[in-house]
């Protein structure tokens, strides 16, 4: 037998009094990554065990697939916009180029929160970690991200292009790109630590949230200063382009404005030190780099911060609150006095048993998620931003045709976590489900029944937005939209009802960001959602061809009945599905911390 | 014959190649306090979990107050209060909320829930807590609260795995008498911990599993006089405590030297 002298560990073999303390690229630094790069891999290889993760491997590999034709996209686009300007020397149009990678490197992680899956590098603090080398790997685990990935296509388009129509450029080009890169890579990591603590605490989250609502209302009444002859009828070919003359007179001094104060914010750097090169002045060019530099620099910063305080300890998932010292009671209440310590949370839905529980239990708990407050509204403020996009001058100023039903299934997106997982939030409290003589199905109906309320409000505020934006609605596409959403809604819950009994994660409702998930779960949703939006758009394009939108309705209603059938079906076998596989599912939502 | 409260027989959990719990046939009768006790890894929670039905067995039959028990058996649950593992809390709703929550889920009226959900938050002395959330409270509270949400609907059998851990010594003196009173008014307890001394004090019986095999059954003084009889002479004429009793059986014996130093700890 093998006898732990010490001589192994306290030998010259693992001398660690001399490594510590030697910084992020220090030996011991050194030696952590590797542990942790063998840490993934055995978590990797570990996983492949079970024909769970086997699957996760493949919606990984297909996932990143689509990723990287997303940005393939985005980058030959950017290299062909890159090319065209350096070859005409038209450099005043190169800082679009660097807007464009700037905001989709930003936007994406908010557009797609419910379908990204990020490592929590919390755990790893017990270990001698130095704050360098924690600081290395938040960003290192970051690099994987679907933002970054696009962002460096969209990067690697611009220098590729600017490249081959300036080959004398490439230097310049490449090192404006990557500290605009790094600047991005450092901005999208801040944001989402800074976003994760405000949310944690109950007054940053209040200030938060009237900031929604402010930019809300904002937008809400710039709405009919711009537009104010388009509302309640549709404006004429002449009336919408003497509208956009006097809006481009209006607009013309505040664009110039714009353009001398982007041109010192990064994306404008960027592109600035690149047009300084291209014009040989090197000096300024120079300096348009250092003061991008001096934004890395700040938004490190930022970043550091937040992350100096997770490393010293802060716990976002347990965010510390005042308590205000309560004496122990000796004596004995009465009943009376008791009520009123303990108190009366009120009851919504009184009297009707086990589904009015579940649906109070889901309310209380989704009104203290900001997170999941956020992905189901975020949509509804992006159909409102993006809901002037349908107006199209070239269609005489009549609203595009599916403006309705795209912005509805756009709102749909923010649902999909919610549907697809809905056992997610429960953690450690499947056990309840289990454990109680309330029927699993009962559980599915209530969750369902709510999801479905919640999904009606939101559709409901959707199409307010729509109206508010576009004028009145089309009765043929209202009433198809409405039929498509029958369709959709049931389609959505039987499917989300089976993901969420096979491929549950858990769900940390105190967090936007660093959520453990599953690729196959969000992989298939997603297809889910395209598949049900593929549908929508056959028969509104068929009936659309056949100038007769009156037609989709019935064909929705057709779809709905089966989908309802389909739905009611996975619901009589939930109970079945639920208890074949409660041993994994409590195993997945307890143990997941 | 009395029906038992609790009956297994060749109750067995397969994982894969590994046996967690192989064919365990064990009965509890009504009123009893079952000491299950085992070293880590034992199948100490297995068990717990398939008597529970939060774990399909592999084999063999279990019986709740006289009728087979799964996973579908609804009018069973309501007779059972669990401490599960994992405490099964709702880290985002209050205390009088998770606890109103799970009383309607065992199909409690609105008032009676509401009631019990105030006398329970008292007796646990968590009323001052009541606008905290649950993920705030330190784990003996949440211990306190899994408890009071096993007890809410009034269980006739409650399991309890480790549910003194993390619990202060006031509290914990609570509980005790909260369970015994339990057991005077015709209830059936089986609990799963590790500190002996609390088995021996309020356990009439114990249970001992090792290696997923029940090897061990019956009153402490059954036990006792069965392991005493076993041993030499003069250990016989000692009156054996629990733990001894355990290491016994459980072969561990507390005269295994250590199989290696480990010399360069401090």
């Amino acid at each position: 037998m093998a006898r732990l002298d010490g001589s192994g560990l306290n030998g010259s073999e693992m001398p660690f009094t001399e490594m510590a303390g030697a910084g992020p690229l220090g030996t011991l630094a050194r030696a952590q990554y590797g542990a942790l790069a063998r840490l993934r891999w055995h978590m990797f290889t570990n996983g492949l065990r079970s024909s769970k993760g086997t699957f996760e491997l493949g919606a990984r590999i297909l996932v990143y697939f689509l990723y990287a034709v997303l940005g393939l996209g985005l980058g030959l686009g950017m290299s062909a916009g890159a090319y065209a300007i350096a070859l005409n020397q038209a450099w005043e149009y190169l800082p679009i180029l660097f807007w464009v990678a700037f905001l989709i490197w930003q936007m994406i992680p908010i557009m797609l929160a419910s379908f990204q899956e990020q490592f929590d590098l919390g755990s790893i603090l017990r270990f001698p970690v130095s704050f360098g080398s924690f600081f290395l790997l938040y960003l290192v685990f970051g690099l994987v991200d679907i933002s970054t990935i696009c962002g460096a296509c969209c990067c690697f388009g611009i220098w590729s292009g600017i490249s081959v129509a300036r080959p004398e450029l490439l230097g310049w080009t490449a090192l404006g790109l990557a500290v605009f890169a790094v600047f991005n890579i450092l901005l999208v990591r801040a944001i989402f630590a800074w976003i994760d603590r405000w949310l944690s605490q109950r007054k940053t989250r209040e200030i938060l949230a009237a900031v929604f609502l402010v930019i809300a209302l904002c937008l809400q009444l710039l709405n009919p200063a711009l537009y104010r002859s388009s509302h309640g009828k549709r404006p004429s070919r002449d009336e919408q382009a003497e509208t956009y003359r006097k809006m481009g007179g209006d607009i013309t001094p505040w664009l110039k404005t714009a353009n001398a104060v982007q041109e010192w914010l990064p994306p404008g750097l960027a592109a600035r030190a690149l047009t300084q090169a291209a014009k040989t002045q090197l000096a300024p060019a120079w300096g348009s780099i250092g003061v991008l530099g001096l934004y890395l620099l700040a938004a490190g910063g930022v970043l550091a911060a937040r992350l100096r305080a997770e490393y010293r300890g802060e716990n976002l998932g347990y965010a510390p609150r005042r308590n205000k010292a309560s004496p122990r009671r000796r004596r004995v209440s009465s009943p009376k006095e008791i009520a009123v310590r303990v108190g009366n949370p009120g009851w919504f839905l009184d009297g009707s048993g086990p589904i009015a529980a579940v649906m109070e239990k889901e309310l209380r708990t989704l009104m203290r998620s900001i997170p999941q407050l956020y992905v189901l509204g975020a949509p509804l403020l992006m159909v409102f931003i993006f809901g002037a996009l349908f107006r199209s001058s070239a269609s005489g100023g009549h609203m595009f045709a599916l403006a309705l039903p795209l912005s509805m299934a756009y709102a749909m997106l923010g649902f999909t976590q919610l549907f697809s997982n809905n056992l997610g939030h429960e953690g450690a409290g499947i056990q309840v489900i289990f454990l109680s003589p309330t029927p699993i199905r009962t559980v599915f109906l209530a969750k369902n029944l709510f999801h479905a309320f919640l999904l009606c409000l939101d559709v409901l505020l959707a199409g307010i937005l729509v109206s508010l934006r576009l004028g009145r609605q089309d009765g043929a596409e209202l009433t198809a939209t409405i039929a498509w959403l029958l369709f959709a809604l049931p389609v959505n819950l039987a499917v989300g009802n089976v993901f969420s009994l096979t491929m549950p994660y858990r769900v940390n409702p105190g967090r936007l960001t660093r959520q453990r998930g599953s690729q196959g779960n969000a992989l298939l949703s997603l297809l889910v959602q395209l598949g049900v939006l593929g549908v929508g758009a056959v028969v509104f394009g068929l009936c659309g061809y056949l100038r007769n939108l009156w037609l989709a309705t019935p064909i929705f209603l057709v779809l709905a009945a089966g989908a309802v059938s389909a739905w009611m079906r996975v619901l009589r076998n939930t109970d079945g599905m639920a208890n074949r596989r409660r041993d994994s599912l409590i195993e997945t939502l307890v143990k997941a911390d | 014959m009395e029906t038992a409260a609790i009956y297994t027989h060749g109750l067995t959990r397969r994982f894969g190649a590994l046996t967690a719990v192989d064919d365990v046939t064990l009965s509890v009768a009504p009123g009893q306090f079952l000491g299950f006790l085992g070293p880590n890894g034992a199948g100490k929670s297995t068990t717990i979990k398939m008597l529970t039905g939060l774990l399909e067995p592999s084999a063999g039959t279990i019986e709740i107050l006289g009728r087979p028990f799964g996973a579908g058996a609804l009018d069973l649950k309501r007779q059972i209060g669990v401490v599960p593992e994992g405490m099964a809390l709702l880290g985002r709703l209050t205390a009088p909320e998770y606890l109103r929550f799970v009383g309607r889920m065992y199909g409690l009226g609105a008032e009676v829930a509401k009631r019990r959900t105030e006398e329970l938050l008292e007796f646990m002395q968590l009323a001052n807590e009541s606008r905290k959330l649950v993920t705030d409270f330190s784990h003996g509270m949440q211990k306190k609260l899994a408890l009071a949400a096993a007890v809410i609907h009034g269980p006739k059998v409650l399991f309890l795995d480790e549910p003194f851990e993390g619990v202060d010594a006031i509290a914990a003196g609570q509980l005790k008498a909260m369970l015994q009173g339990m057991i005077n008014r015709g209830a059936t307890i089986f609990l799963t911990t590790h500190v002996l001394e609390i088995v021996e004090r309020l356990c009439s019986h114990v249970a001992i599993i090792s290696r997923g095999r029940l090897v061990a059954n019956g009153s402490i003084e059954e036990l006792r006089l069965g392991v005493a009889s076993a041993l030499p002479g003069a250990e016989m004429e000692q009156r054996l405590t629990l733990e001894e009793i355990f290491l016994e059986i459980v072969g561990a014996g507390g005269r295994q030297e250590p199989a290696q130093e480990l010399s360069w700890l401090a």
